[in-house]
């Protein structure tokens, strides 16, 4: 398949949204599960999918390396580019990798005026400016609304779109959809809500958004052994 | 030189450029009695560090060649290559490497570690090399030698574990407790050489206990008897302790970790004797061979003397006592009058005079048997030769050696210049596999080649010193590559009638790119339509081509030719027609092959205080890199770049200034890249003029 003019197609789309982005400019999304069930390989699909349409994504880690997280990249781009037969992976790779910043953080030292600080430092300087942020690792449940509502204010502030793993343990109280109770206090604020929920061998999708069709709730599964979103048949 | 294996230990002493690893060489060899006054780096003295043996290295504060001693401490024999510290010298860091059956990481407590100590960390983990790690400068303001143990594992990803926590720390550094034998070690005497041992203080029982308590958790995953004697809750020997945290070295799944300050005499004798108690002598170790004979098929040897010889020239010298080949010898005995043979060029070698070297000094000895690491006089050889027994042909593996990135043009100023340049570089070449030099006629020059700025600068600066070659030098060039994009087709006939014997070929065909090869040639002409004895003039006709690209004169690489079809005459095809044919063909079949220029591309790591990161962001971009990512880590930040070689001269000065010498970078080759549609054209322009 030629790259040059090649889209990735967002796989969430069949979810049934009409925007390519899923989340509206200023719209936060957050992406549900708990460890080790795939949320960064989600959200490192969304990313690679944003970079193909010439979209900048900021990878913000609060765990993980540099270069962790660039292997994480290398790995699910070499997935999809199998999936959908992409030949010459590694001038497309060369091509969108531009798209692509990752900072990390220590998840002590991390703070949104911190975050800010930077996104400043990048985008005063022209160096990059995302459209969409991504913010993996940061214990969301310890202050959720304040971070919630400074996050709001800098997703409009840069027209960006925010993405976020919440991470779920096994212990906590959880309502009728396994969602935590203390999340539920908060849901009204997001755009778009994911969770991965393990059953059996398989790792569903489902999309717990208020305003998504019922019927197409639950159309996608993480693939284990590649880690890539599929459509269930 | 007595010959006890168990009691050898060939270490090397790795580490960040400034973290004191030559001080803390030179305090090993004053306390193991090998020199008898202390000099710093930078010596006051004018006198410099005994293993800084070049002028160069003296005033720079860097050690650049490795220089290979030997010491004795409590009845063992310690050989120490003193490893340089840039990342431009890499090939003598991993030469090194190989030849070493353990290391000392020197890691400055004040900076931790930093992307050449990660570097460092790398060559060591290719080699395989188990390691101690030894926390330097706990005497400086802002020392944390626990803040240094988590960045251990956290960015090197080593099981780092304190064998010792500090006495006191910056300037109130007095000693270390030694969580083995729970004692405090204080340093005195006027340079350290008294060791006195007491009780640990008061205020760090507590810190002590903890601290051992989790170290004995640690070590007690590598033995079984140790982990008995907790759960029965017998007295916990110190034997039991090393050999479980020796066990875990050896196997690189355990990094002790010791601290002090080199330069202020404290816990230098500690490690020392953690360099006996932990890391392997040469029997613990396997070292594989080539066996040339037998389609390169791995063969272990075995560290006997009675063995046939295989020994190893991992560095050559040319200093005040003629030609130095060091040696590290796997098997068998390498003696004086003895003779072996070089297995590279299958000469025979007799050995003349064997020394052991101690930085400038030596000493003449009869023998160096397997597991030592000697010098031997008079030897022609090139770096990382190997030296075998007659009758076998094993090879050590080959060093693992990159391509030159950048080179430049030098010319002498008169003629005994030139004849001093000539030996300078035939020296330098067969010191150094990555750099590289040769001559270009059409511009008249000598081209040397190498791995970055300063590795060159180094080799011209050496030239001046060392061999009183006045050379000047021209701007620094890149070395880019020309390569294509798509596949295309070619079909040309060379035809000459004109007076004398005729020539005549027909050549048809693609070419087309390949991602892997530099050069691929495939002949799947059927049917004799080109004759089977004019294929190699075409082969070597195309291969002449990709020397000079049709676009810009750069090297042509990652090309396959494939030959489909052709014609020939009976009488007027000749080698010199099809060679003809094939330089047609390639015009023909390049010009539409959507040609493009390629560039080296550097990995840049630069490290900088926080308050710097946007400038230093700022002047990455400037010059065409794209930031990959950026850490912060509290005070300082590490920033990742990809830049082209191009954009990357006299970085270090910018660098310098915007950061008030905050700042620091390393730089080493990561790929070849598509030069962007802009930067090619004013290439082009520039070839043009």
């Amino acid at each position: 398949m030629p790259t040059e003019n090649f889209k990735l197609r967002n796989p969430l789309k069949v979810f049934g949204y009409n925007d390519e982005d899923i989340l509206p400019k200023g719209g936060i999304g957050a992406v549900l599960a708990r460890a080790g069930i795939g949320k960064t390989s989600f959200l490192v699909q969304i990313a690679i999918t944003a970079m193909h349409g010439n979209k900048n994504v900021l990878h913000v880690s609060l765990d993980d390396s540099v270069k962790k997280i660039s292997i994480w990249y290398k790995e699910v781009y070499h997935h999809i580019s199998e999936q959908y037969g992409i030949q010459e992976e590694n001038r497309n790779w060369e091509r969108i990798l531009p798209h692509r910043f990752i900072l990390t953080l220590k998840v002590d030292g991390f703070s949104i005026p911190r975050l800010e600080e930077r996104l400043n430092d990048l985008t005063e300087q022209d160096i990059f400016s995302p459209d969409i942020i991504l913010i993996d690792g940061y214990p969301f449940e310890e202050q959720p609304e304040e971070t919630l509502a400074d996050l709001k204010r800098i997703a409009d502030k840069y027209s960006a779109r925010i993405w976020f793993t919440v991470r779920t343990h096994r212990h906590e109280d959880t309502g009728p959809d396994d969602i935590p109770v203390w999340f539920k206090h908060i849901e009204s604020l997001f755009d778009v809500i994911i969770q991965l929920k393990p059953d059996g061998k398989k790792i569903h999708v489902r999309n717990l958004s208020k305003d998504a069709l019922q019927s197409k709730k639950s159309l996608l599964f993480l693939d284990p052994s590649t880690m890539l979103l599929k459509e269930s048949k | 030189m007595e010959n006890e294996p168990g009691k050898i230990r060939n270490i090397g002493i790795s580490a960040h450029i400034d973290s004191g690893k030559t001080t803390l060489t030179e305090r090993i060899l004053f306390y193991t009695k090998r020199i008898h006054a202390i000099h710093d780096v930078k010596g006051k003295d004018g006198v410099g560090a005994t293993m800084d043996s070049m002028e160069l290295e003296k005033e720079r504060g860097i050690t650049i060649a490795s220089a290979a001693t030997f010491c004795k401490y409590k009845g063992y024999e310690i050989n120490i290559i003193d490893t340089p510290g840039h990342v431009d010298f890499t090939i003598e860091v991993e030469r090194s490497l190989r030849v070493l059956d353990g290391a000392i990481l020197v890691l400055c407590s004040v900076g931790g570690v930093q992307s050449q100590s990660i570097t460092v960390d790398q060559q060591m983990k290719r080699y395989n090399v188990p390691c101690i790690a030894f926390i330097n400068k706990c005497d400086r303001s802002g020392a944390n030698p626990f803040r240094v143990i988590e960045q251990l594992k956290e960015k090197l990803g080593h099981n780092a574990l304190a064998m010792q926590i500090p006495v006191g720390l910056e300037e109130n550094l007095e000693g270390v407790v030694d969580l083995v034998s729970m004692q405090a070690i204080y340093f005195d005497g006027d340079n350290g050489e008294i060791v006195r041992t007491e009780d640990i203080p008061d205020h760090l029982q507590q810190q002590a206990t903890e601290y051992r308590e989790a170290m004995i958790d640690t070590a007690s995953l590598f033995s079984d008897e140790l982990t008995e004697a907790i759960l029965e809750e017998e007295e916990i020997t110190e034997e039991l302790i090393i050999s479980a945290v020796r066990k875990g070295t050896l196997s690189r799944e355990l990094t002790p970790v010791l601290m002090g300050s080199a330069y202020k005499n404290k816990g230098v004798q500690p490690l020392l004797d953690a360099v006996t108690r932990l890391l392997p002598c040469p029997e613990d170790i396997e070292n594989k061979a080539l066996d040339m004979d037998n389609n390169e098929c791995t063969v272990i040897l075995e560290n006997d003397f009675e063995k046939p010889v295989v020994a190893l020239a991992f560095k050559l010298e040319d200093g005040s006592y003629g030609q130095l080949t060091y040696i590290r010898v796997y098997q068998g005995i390498v003696s004086k009058g003895t003779s072996v043979v070089n297995v590279r060029t299958g000469r025979k070698i007799k050995i003349g005079r064997v020394v052991r070297m101690h930085a400038d000094q030596m000493e003449d000895i009869d023998a160096i048997p397997a597991g030592y690491i000697g010098a031997l006089f008079g030897i022609d050889c090139a770096s990382g030769d190997t030296f075998a027994g007659m009758g076998i042909h094993l090879s050590m593996t080959s060093i693992f050696v990159p391509n030159p990135v950048i080179s430049l043009s030098i010319i002498p100023t008169d003629n005994k210049s030139q004849i001093n340049m000539s030996k300078a570089l035939g020296r330098f070449t067969k010191e150094d596999p990555t750099f590289k030099t040769h001559f270009d006629e059409e511009t008249n020059e000598t081209i040397i080649e190498g791995m970055g700025e300063l590795h060159l600068e180094v080799y011209v600066e050496r030239m001046r010193r060392e061999y009183s070659a006045d050379v000047t030098t021209g701007k620094p060039r890149v070395a880019y590559r020309e390569t294509i994009t798509k596949r295309a087709e070619f079909n040309y006939t060379h035809k000459k009638q004109t007076g004398g014997a005729g020539q005549f070929g027909r050549i048809a065909g693609y070419i087309e790119p390949v991602s892997d090869e530099e050069f691929i040639f495939e002949n799947n002409i059927k049917g004799g339509a080109i004759p089977t004895q004019f294929i190699p003039a075409c082969e070597k006709s195309f291969l002449n081509c990709l020397k000079k690209g049709p676009k810009l004169e750069f090297p042509v690489t990652g090309i396959k030719i494939v030959l489909e079809d052709g014609a020939s005459h009976a009488v007027d095809s000749s080698d010199k027609a099809f060679q003809a044919a094939a330089r047609g063909a390639f015009l023909e079949g390049y010009a539409k092959a959507g040609s493009v220029i390629h560039e080296p591309i550097m990995k840049v790591v630069v490290e900088t205080p926080t308050e710097f990161q946007g400038a230093v962001m700022k002047l990455l971009s400037q010059r065409r890199g794209m930031i990959v990512g950026s850490q912060d880590e509290g005070l300082q930040c590490v920033i990742e770049a990809e830049v082209p070689l191009a954009d990357m001269f006299g970085y270090s000065t910018v660098l310098r200034s915007s950061t008030q010498g905050k700042a620091q970078f390393t730089m080493e080759f990561l790929s070849y890249r598509q030069v962007p549609q802009s930067i090619a054209e004013e290439l082009v322009e520039k070839f043009l003029k």
